[in-house]
């Protein structure tokens, strides 16, 4: 693409989480000497979301508790300072209240947002539709879950079933919805069901609805109608569909589309300008389709490389990914490494999912491409190892 | 500078030994053991990386 910015120019980072966070560690590391700020929308300093939809939402947590230990002294925070716009010809961030941030090197970090059902206007505040995205969220959906004995989560993916268990454990009764079997995408047959036999023991309701649902009436939803017309009700529905990547912002400047923002092989979007977390698709060597990889550890490592490959442009290495994610729900604490592709075969090596204690690999043709613990602690280097070697 | 692990929240993810691998370190049980009570001087920025990649926000440093 280009050479990189050098060490001494200005930096902009947009976003307010770990992605930008990491971003701007990693350009300090790398020894920049220019300006750093961090452009955040949240009226909150960067925090940590894995505990909103379990210890925050239980109430195990203070508010207090999440936030991420404070950005260096060398870097400026702006918080509740949404980025609205870009000038890629002059290289300004627009801000919502006017101002434009000059910088020689951009790094997108703007993130995703929770998908709602229902039409949602940023702007005029949400319908009464309640998703967990935002530290926000979670302490609201906290206080209404203290108030309630019933509850639906729209969603049967990670998010929505993590959402089931914390509401199961305080004692709710719950019902998941959900157009497919639960967490087969994210974990394969093998471990997801066994994580839904949990999920039932736990004396969940699962509601399969093919043809999605929709939430009916105005203000906060108490109920879900399938589009097969079956009408379910409780005291709190909240949706857990999914996310979309935050580029309107971008949309003046070419950049970004639905599928996200497009980035190379080195985590970059255009020269000078490069990104990380929720808000990136790539390419695989797998898949050709842009994808999205929206975990916590892909923010991190996407936050280094673009760092990199700012400073050092064609000069960088190239990215390679290295999937790691995790779960806790119903008693069970599950980690992966790689990527339970379909048609993969599993191998318990040691213990047994019967025992609620195992650990796993996966292989295709003889090859492995994933690894995972259950209840098991394992450090991350032998478990990264275990998803790739035979 | 010290790092210090708050031992009922950390769950063994792993990130901020990949971050800082001379100061912490995950050992065969999974369980984090930070190798090095002082943190020089010159290895501070890195330290501070390691803690900020923490995904439940166990790790904080003490000056």
């Amino acid at each position: 693409m280009t050479g990189g910015i050098g060490s001494g120019g200005d930096v902009v980072v947009v976003g307010g989480s770990v992605a930008a966070v990491t971003a701007a560690d990693a350009l300090r590391q790398q020894g920049h000497e220019g300006s750093i700020t961090v452009v955040s929308d949240e009226r909150h300093a960067p925090y940590v979301r894995p505990p909103l939809s379990k210890g925050m939402l239980k109430g195990a947590e203070t508010p207090e508790s999440v936030f991420i230990s404070p950005l260096r002294a060398d870097i400026d925070l702006r918080t509740e300072s949404r980025a609205v716009g870009l000038d890629r010809g002059r290289r300004r961030v627009l801000l919502d209240g006017g101002e434009e941030l000059p910088y020689d090197g951009l790094v997108v970090a703007s993130g995703a947002r929770a998908r709602r059902l229902r039409p949602y206007d940023p702007q005029a505040g949400d319908a009464g539709e309640l998703v967990v995205r935002d530290l926000d969220d979670a302490v609201r959906l906290r206080a209404i879950f203290a108030e309630a004995t019933s509850l639906i989560v729209v969603g049967g993916g990670f998010l929505g079933m993590e959402i089931a268990s914390t509401a199961r454990g305080i004692g709710l009764a719950v019902t998941v919805v959900d157009q497919d079997p639960p967490l087969v995408r994210q974990f394969g047959a093998f471990l997801a069901e066994h994580m839904t036999r949990a999920a039932l023991d736990e004396g969940v309701r699962l509601v399969r609805a093919p043809g999605g649902v929709e939430l009916p009436g105005d203000g906060r939803p108490t109920a879900v109608r399938t589009f097969e017309g079956e009408l379910l009700e409780a005291d709190v529905v909240v949706s857990a569909v999914g996310d979309l990547p935050n580029v309107e912002w971008l949309a003046d400047s070419g950049l970004g589309g639905p599928a996200g923002l497009l980035v190379d092989e080195r985590c970059r979007v255009a020269p000078g300008i490069v990104a990380a977390g929720d808000v990136v698709a790539r390419v695989s060597e797998r898949i050709s389709r842009p994808r999205r990889s929206p975990h916590w550890g892909s923010a991190i490592a996407q936050a280094r490389a673009a760092a990199t490959a700012l400073l050092m442009g064609d000069e960088a290495p190239a990215y390679r990914p290295s999937p790691y994610y995790w779960t806790e729900q119903w008693g069970l604490d599950i980690k992966v490494c790689g990527e339970i592709v379909p048609g993969s075969t599993p191998n318990v090596l040691t213990g047994s999912l019967e025992e609620h204690s195992a650990l796993i690999q996966w292989t295709r043709d003889g090859v492995p491409v994933a690894a995972a613990t259950v209840n098991h602690r394992t450090p991350l280097v032998k478990l990264r190892k275990i998803a790739t070697t035979p | 500078m010290r790092i210090i692990v708050d031992e009922a929240r950390c769950e063994g993810y792993g990130f901020c030994a990949e971050a800082a691998p001379h100061l912490l370190e995950l050992d065969d049980e999974g369980d984090l053991k930070v190798l090095s009570e002082e943190v020089a001087s010159g290895d501070a920025a890195q330290a501070e990386a390691a803690v900020r990649v923490c995904p439940v926000a166990a790790l904080r440093l003490e000056p």
